[in-house]
């Protein structure tokens, strides 16, 4: 039997500007906040690699191909990749999908703006 | 049926990483060229000085660390600091790895064989060993000094191993392989290898990636660092410690310690098994070698950083079997550089607790001669 989804209050969005990240704790977990063009998106703090503090790391683009960028290099996903600063594992914030290995994903979670502002994501 | 407790008894409580005795083979401090200028003998000072004023890149210094950086520079990557400048930051940086003791090798002095002026490269060697001694080694007693050997003046070598050899707190010479124009097995460093054997010193051998005119370096042709990192760093222990075998080091210096750091222990089967097949059909060439090299090879120690990391984790104990890591490795973090290993990570893997206390901690200590806490 699963666990009802519980929200779990995690600031404002006027302390994360888009473009911003903050790592915070919630339901007992450590997840990264990610401001993204305006939508906020969570993913947790952790390199599933070396166990990384994955959402400290940078926020980019980066380079790619295949059929997602029609068979050509090309620059995709600008400020949507958040690479861990241990070793450089590449993660697509919104889909949580490990860029190296597309076997590897991880959990997203909802996060919701009430209408002051207060962020909330469910666990 | 026994009660419980009976059933505990005499078992060890579980091994935590926080009750293991670790010891870290290989962690880098960084070695600020304002600073070495003040240990440094005239008029190297003067030059240290001068470097000083151009802003540094990551081992990346004018005359010391030079890097033709052809790496395509994108936006992001990695974003922590790789540089550690005091020993009290080591110390808790080191602390928060679980690592009780460590021995220090330098940043931009990883690249000492490819300084062209002999003169220079002595005196950085000699700033360096004072500065660490003062600057590091007497504020914290857990942290450990390598002797940096000059590769370009061997007597010079020998002579700071013999300066050091009495400071508790030095516990290896560091042989740089970087660039290397004259591998480790040529008797042009039996002077080095004579100091580090009478003193009691091992030597570490421990390279940096490049791009050098001079085997195994000559990469021009690859376009990635993947591959030039890949290549460099084995190859070099290849190189160096074939060349070692060839000239018998091992058997005209037979209680010298010998370690290859920093390339991962992958090559290590692979080239005992190549060279055992070889001195069949031609012992003739190195009879020096009483027994098959391999043999040699196992006297030898082998830091375990960049540890593999098959698909399938227990292939690593696999690995580890095929050359008797279990008495030969080193756990190793290179901490803070870019491809430092986890303590936490390589203490996870599949070994039996027993070997990794080995590869923990107790091998090093038996290389490095430390006292392992009761």
């Amino acid at each position: 039997m699963s666990r009802e989804p519980s929200e779990h209050a995690v600031g404002t969005l006027a302390d994360l500007p888009p473009g911003s990240s903050r790592v915070v704790r919630a339901g007992g977990r450590e997840l990264g906040l990610f401001n993204i063009r305006g939508k906020v998106h969570a993913i947790p703090n952790l390199c599933p690699h070396q166990r990384g503090p994955l959402c400290t790391g940078g926020v980019s683009g980066t380079i790619d191909y295949g059929p997602h960028t029609g068979w050509q290099l090309a620059w995709i996903w600008e400020d949507e990749v958040v690479t861990c600063p241990w070793h450089s594992l590449e993660f697509h914030i919104p889909t949580g999908r490990c860029v190296a290995f597309e076997d590897i994903r991880l959990r997203t979670y909802e996060v919701r703006v009430s209408d002051s502002g207060e962020l909330t994501v469910v666990i | 049926m026994a009660p419980a407790e009976s059933l505990d008894a005499g078992l060890p409580t579980r091994e935590t990483l926080e009750s293991l005795y670790v010891v870290d083979a290989d962690v880098h401090v960084h070695e600020d060229p304002a600073e070495l200028a003040e240990y440094a003998e005239p008029p190297w000072d003067v030059a240290l000085r001068e470097i000083a004023k151009v802003e540094e890149r990551y081992l990346d210094l004018p005359a010391i660390s030079p890097r033709a950086e052809f790496r395509i520079p994108w936006p992001g990557g990695s974003n922590r600091p790789q540089t550690v400048t005091s020993p009290a930051a080591m110390r808790r940086e080191l602390d928060q790895l679980h690592v009780d003791v460590a021995v220090l090798f330098p940043d931009h002095l990883l690249s000492l064989a490819m300084v062209r002026d002999p003169g220079f490269a002595v005196g950085l060697a000699r700033a360096y060993n004072d500065w660490l001694a003062d600057r590091w080694l007497r504020h914290e007693p857990t942290l450990l000094g390598s002797v940096v050997i000059p590769p370009q003046n061997p007597a010079a070598g020998a002579a700071e191993i013999r300066k050091h050899a009495d400071n508790p707190s030095y516990v290896c010479a560091y042989l740089p392989a970087s660039g290397l124009k004259t591998l480790y097995g040529h008797e042009q460093y039996d002077p080095v290898f004579d100091a580090a054997q009478e003193t009691g010193l091992p030597v570490a051998i421990h390279s940096v990636e490049a791009v050098y005119p001079v085997f195994p370096f000559q990469l021009e042709q690859f376009r990635t660092a993947l591959a030039v990192h890949s290549l460099a760093h084995p190859l070099a222990m290849v190189a160096n410690l074939v060349s070692m075998l060839e000239t018998g080091v091992p058997v005209r210096f037979p209680d010298l310690g010998v370690a290859f750091m920093e390339a991962g222990t992958g090559w290590v089967p692979w080239i005992a098994n190549r060279l055992d097949k070889e001195y069949v059909e031609r012992r003739r060439e190195v009879p020096l070698l009483q027994e098959r090299p391999s043999t040699y090879m196992r006297r030898f120690f082998y830091g375990t950083q960049p540890i593999e990391e098959p698909q399938t984790r227990t292939d690593i104990v696999k690995l580890f079997e095929l050359f008797d890591g279990e008495n030969t490795a080193m756990f190793a973090s290179d901490w803070p550089h870019h491809d430092f290993d986890h303590t936490q990570f390589v203490f996870g893997l599949p070994f039996s607790p027993a070997v990794r206390r080995k590869i923990m901690g107790l091998n090093a200590a038996r290389f490095f001669d430390l006292d392992v806490p009761a």
